[in-house]
């Protein structure tokens, strides 16, 4: 423990810790989209994988005990990260341009964090802190989406995720050091095409439920 | 070459002690040569306030060719001014227009004190390299300079990140104020070099460590570093800092 | 004349190739645990001063090292573009000590000490080693081995360089090497520091007197020894390749406390920098000179031509370096290029807005040879060249003209680098001792490094191991209170004058006489007529100077007004030196001496020494002593370049 607390009172040890749970997430959010584009296969092959899912058992426990440990790291370091950049420099400047760097994507990190953080907790009180005995997955997902500003909150919500992630997936590469001129376009690409593939994907979804299905 | 002159207003942060407040206070540069460089510009300016009595503007200068390192402003929010791979004391007046308007701040940084107008403290840069900046040779004890073959590309690659000349438009440009790309330029001039490896782990944690003490906020890949350095060092090489820095700790 | 006894250069006897290695056997050494009881001062933290202060550092000594800017990093020597000369024959072209030995004291006009020479030639092989070990990226071949390319003329390829940055990449690696020593608190660094006087108790350089640049407070500073790595006093002319801040302060305060000057007038004229733009000029920048391999030189054939170089025909253009000298052409030596192109401005043929350029055209290179073969030698000057002027020389002739770019005068000192101060010791391009009249292209690191790392840690123990030294401290000895007193009552006269003009005023105007009458020609008429300028420019700066702001704290005017004044006295220096030596050699060209061929004409037989030059008192003329140099293994000759 002494040995974690070392590396992560250094500020690339934070960065380290930031991007080993932004990995964790990524990949969560990758198995996450595949299992929700079961719905536009219809009710049938939804509930097959909510089954499929609820079959793993404690597994799925010992996932939702791990992803709420990552997310309290990824949050706590992520405060304290932005706490310290804000005051390394406790005189602005006047004049604040961008050089041609920094992207939308980076430069909303913290505020994009601190809005998934609100959208997750009142996403997992849609559809995780409820009785699911009295209704099916589907029913849950049908009810939520049928109401219009929950269809727009979550559209909102989805696409905040995709910026916070257009910076995020290669962003951890670099801060994990696997980043070279040979391969630096394609990481740099594939975050794009994958934080289009997470708004579209999710997104697409609640507007689906509400119009189509 | 056509030569004309601009007239510019400049809105200039002037402050004469650290500890004291600071303004922007307006001047106007008139008939300023466009061959002129920025800080020959600011001469002209300073000349013209010593004739009616009033103390010039303090700036850092010195070589004036774009290799000492020691000046430096942000100049309309952007460090060293808009021009690709420029020092302030390279970049030409024929890059203003006439009757433009021109903010300039010093570098801020927890790390930089202000000293005085533009004059920032930056000893901190020092202080990162002496904590571990160097190889351990005393002189008189080296082997023959060919004994030990290196890679041309390898070399090269060392060269680009030794061209650093530690004047802070990194820190100053980083929306954090981070000193990374700073630090990881020597550190990757000395960890891909044969020479630099025996020292390899011990200096980065060292580095990175006197670096966070100083004050300088963190690296969050914002790459504006990169696009406002003068010397155009890459952050590949920051990712190479974190890859020693990561073999470092974990081994 | 009587010989000096004041002027014993302590050369070694034996023959040339064993001096050095007797010498350091001869020396006294000091005695490891000893070491740590002496203290040195180190001013300047370039090549010269921060190897010194590494390397002493590293044997035990403990170090104090001021420099002028925020940072030792910041030092002028980074400037260096081309390279460092190492007698390694890597090229296997037949290059050995003794040929680099032979190249610098021809290429000084036999005006150089050859034991001083041939140590330097010796030790360019350990710099390399040493260097490489530091971890400087050197350019390669493809086998990984280290590159050389010849330079400057050269015949032989031993010329070490990193792009066109060999003084950055050097002056970081004996920065990192002190940084390292003060990270073992053997050294003490005391950056924005200005050396103001020199304090000497019992005859012996004791220690400094200095500005605190940024509180303004008068500090002192005691130690066994003094080592002064200063730089060069190219910003006497107002207009140099030097750094805005380089200056003679340090050098000419010495020079008032006892130290000899040596040569003054020996100030080096580079052919290829970017012409002067207007007034308000700050300084000039240097390309470097390779560019004449492929641009050639030319001008309109009529004065006062003011077309565009496109609409100038072949047949209206004088290729002025080509017609006078058929064989070298334009790779004749700096001087002649510097001054043919003088010649031909002054002539009213010269170019640009000032009439103060020349022409350098790589049309019929690019014709010859693509564009892309002439941007792979010479693409970051093109670049470089372009952002300043805003020029593109691919399409429109490059316009240079020649600058101040290092001086090989400087303090005078004996073997052992010492000065006639004892225990005060010049290194680098502010001592005198190896370029004679003319310093070889990528000489200048060598001999900064040489001197650093490899002189001073030897002589300066051989001084400290045979010298008693009374106590001193700064708070109690008189000599330091006197010199704070002194400084402190010289910065209240600069203050208090309340004059009308600037001090920026006061410096072009010197150097413009200089220029003009000191520069790369001189005759007699001209330099009384500059002296008696100078003297009055002088009389009227302390008169009518304004300075504004106060002493105690950041004052950028100040600082240089301080420079300035110095540079004013020492501008007589120099002029007074070039009317006593009475021949031409390298850099000092006098009209009154030179060949047919226009090429400088020395006379060996009157003026075949340094001339040092002791201060005497303001307003008084300096004495002359006279080193004179003799030459037992070389034969000497006269250069031609037709």
């Amino acid at each position: 423990m002494n040995w974690f607390i070392e590396i992560f009172r250094t500020s690339i040890g934070k960065k380290i810790v930031m991007a080993i749970t932004g990995l964790g997430f990524s990949l969560f959010l990758l198995i996450h989209l595949i299992g929700n584009l079961t719905l536009y296969g219809g009710k049938e092959l939804f509930m097959s994988y909510v089954e499929h899912l609820h079959a793993l058992g404690p597994l799925i426990h010992v996932a939702e005990v791990g992803l709420l440990t990552f997310a309290i790291i990824h949050v706590v370091s992520g405060l304290i990260l932005f706490w310290q950049n804000l005051q390394a420099r406790p005189i602005r400047y006047k004049i604040n341009k961008r050089a041609g760097g920094r992207t939308l994507g980076s430069a909303t990190m913290p505020y994009t964090g601190v809005l998934i953080l609100i959208f997750v907790v009142i996403h997992l009180l849609n559809f995780h802190f409820i009785d699911h005995s009295l209704q099916t997955a589907f029913q849950v997902i049908s009810a939520t989406f049928s109401v219009l500003p929950y269809v727009v909150f979550y559209t909102i919500a989805v696409i905040i995720v995709a910026i916070h992630v257009s910076h995020g997936f290669w962003s951890l590469f670099q801060t994990l050091g696997a980043n070279h001129a040979n391969y630096m376009p394609a990481i740099k690409g594939f975050g794009i095409i994958f934080s289009l593939l997470v708004a579209a994907g999710f997104g697409f979804i609640p507007v689906y439920v509400n119009f189509i299905m | 070459m056509i030569s004309k002159s601009i007239n510019l207003t400049l809105k200039v942060w002037r402050q004469s002690r650290g500890e004291k407040k600071g303004h922007l206070e307006t001047y106007y540069a008139k008939d300023i040569s466009v061959d002129m460089s920025f800080l020959e510009m600011i001469d002209v300016v300073n000349e013209d306030l010593t004739k009616i009595h009033k103390e010039p503007i303090a700036f850092d200068h010195d070589c004036r060719e774009g290799i000492c390192g020691m000046c430096g402003a942000v100049v309309n929010g952007r460090a060293h001014g808009h021009e690709k791979e420029t020092t302030l004391c390279q970049l030409h007046m024929r890059h203003f227009s006439d009757g433009a308007t021109i903010v300039i701040e010093p570098w801020r940084s927890r790390a930089f004190p202000l000293i005085k107008d533009l004059v920032v403290d930056r000893s901190a840069l020092d202080k990162i390299i002496q904590a571990g900046g160097f190889i351990s040779v005393n002189a008189g004890g080296a082997p023959d300079a060919n004994a030990l073959p290196i890679p041309r590309e390898v070399a090269e690659t060392a060269f680009n990140a030794a061209a650093c000349i530690g004047c802070g438009a990194c820190v100053a440009a980083c929306p954090n104020a981070s000193a990374m790309l700073f630090v990881s330029a020597k550190i990757s001039q000395l960890a891909l070099l044969p020479q630099g490896r025996p020292e390899g782990a011990k200096r980065v944690q060292a580095m990175v460590r006197q670096m966070d003490e100083c004050g300088f906020g963190n690296c969050s890949n914002e790459t504006e570093c990169e696009v406002e350095c003068p010397k155009g060092i890459s952050i590949l090489n920051i990712a190479r800092l974190n890859r020693e820095f990561l073999k470092a700790e974990f081994s | 004349m009587k010989p000096d006894t004041k002027l014993d250069s302590k050369t070694p006897d034996g023959p040339l190739v064993d001096k050095w290695d007797r010498h350091r056997f001869n020396l006294k050494l000091v005695n490891p645990a000893n070491k740590k009881k002496f203290e040195i001062i180190v001013v300047g933290t370039g090549l010269a001063g921060a190897s010194a202060a590494a390397t002493l550092a590293e044997l035990g000594y403990h170090v104090k090292n001021f420099c002028i800017q925020d940072s030792p990093r910041r030092a002028h020597s980074i400037a260096a573009q081309g390279g460092i000369n190492a007698a390694k024959n890597y090229a296997n072209d037949g290059d050995s000590a003794w040929r680099l030995f032979y190249d610098t004291i021809k290429g000084g006009d036999f005006r150089a000490r050859e034991a001083n020479v041939y140590r330097l030639a010796q030790l360019s092989c350990n710099i390399i080693d040493h260097c490489v070990a530091q971890g400087i990226p050197f350019a390669r071949d493809y086998g990984g081995f280290l590159d050389n390319r010849s330079f400057g003329g050269a015949q032989v390829s031993r010329t070490f360089y990193a792009k066109g940055q060999t003084g950055q990449q050097l002056l970081l690696g004996a920065y990192s090497a002190l940084m390292r020593q003060v990270s073992t608190g053997m050294v003490k660094l005391f950056p924005r520091r200005e050396m103001m006087d020199l304090v000497i108790v019992d005859g012996k350089a004791r220690g400094i007197v200095v500005r605190n640049l940024i509180t303004g407070e008068i500090e002192t500073y005691d130690a066994h020894a003094v080592v002064l790595a200063t730089g060069g006093y190219g910003n006497v002319f107002n207009l140099s390749t030097n750094a805005m801040a380089s200056n003679v302060t340090a050098s000419f305060r010495a020079y008032k406390r006892g130290a000899y000057f040596a040569n003054p007038c020996f100030t080096q004229i580079h052919p290829t920098c970017i012409p002067v733009h207007g007034t308000f000029q700050s300084k000039l920048t240097l390309m470097s000179e390779s560019l004449r391999n492929d641009g050639r030189v030319w001008v309109p054939k009529k004065p006062g031509d003011k077309r565009l170089p496109a609409d100038i025909p072949e047949s209206e253009r004088d290729y002025y370096l080509e017609n006078k000298y058929p064989s070298f052409g334009n790779l004749v030596p700096r001087d002649v290029a510097s001054r043919n192109a003088k010649e031909q401005c002054d002539m009213g043929k010269g170019v640009g807005e000032t009439g103060l350029a020349v022409y350098l055209d790589f049309a019929d290179a690019i014709k010859r040879n693509g564009k892309s073969v002439i941007a792979g030698k010479y693409g970051n000057l093109f670049e470089m060249y372009e952002k300043i002027s805003g020029d593109n020389p691919y399409k429109t002739p490059m316009m240079i003209y020649p600058a101040v770019h290092y001086t090989m005068g400087g303090l005078w000192v004996d073997y052992n680098l010492m000065s006639t101060i004892q225990g005060l010791f010049v290194l680098g391009e502010a001592n005198f001792s190896d370029h004679g009249a003319n310093r070889l292209g990528a000489s200048a690191l060598m001999q900064g490094l040489a001197d650093g790392y490899f002189v001073i840690p030897y002589t300066i123990g051989g001084y400290l191991a045979q010298t008693s030294f009374s106590k001193v401290n700064v708070q109690d000895s008189m000599e330091f209170k006197q010199g704070i007193d002194d400084v402190q009552k010289r910065i209240e006269k600069l203050l208090s004058i309340n004059g009308k003009r600037t001090v920026s005023e006061f410096h072009r105007e010197l150097g413009l006489i200089l220029w003009d009458y000191c520069g790369m020609s001189r005759n007699e008429e001209g330099l009384l007529k500059a002296l008696s300028m100078v003297k009055k420019l002088r009389h009227e700066f302390w008169e009518n100077v304004y300075v504004p702001g106060t002493g105690n704290d950041l004052n950028q005017s100040l600082e240089n007004a301080g420079r300035v004044a110095d540079f004013l006295e020492f501008g007589e220096l120099m002029i007074n030196d070039a009317l006593a030596r009475k021949e031409s050699c390298g850099c000092h060209f006098n009209t009154a001496f030179q060949t047919e061929e226009n090429e400088a004409k020395r006379d060996d037989e009157n003026f075949c020494h340094v001339a040092a030059w002791e201060y005497t008192g303001d307003d008084q003329m300096p004495t002359f002593h006279k080193e004179s140099l003799s030459f037992e293994n070389v034969e000497l000759s006269q250069r031609s370049y037709k």
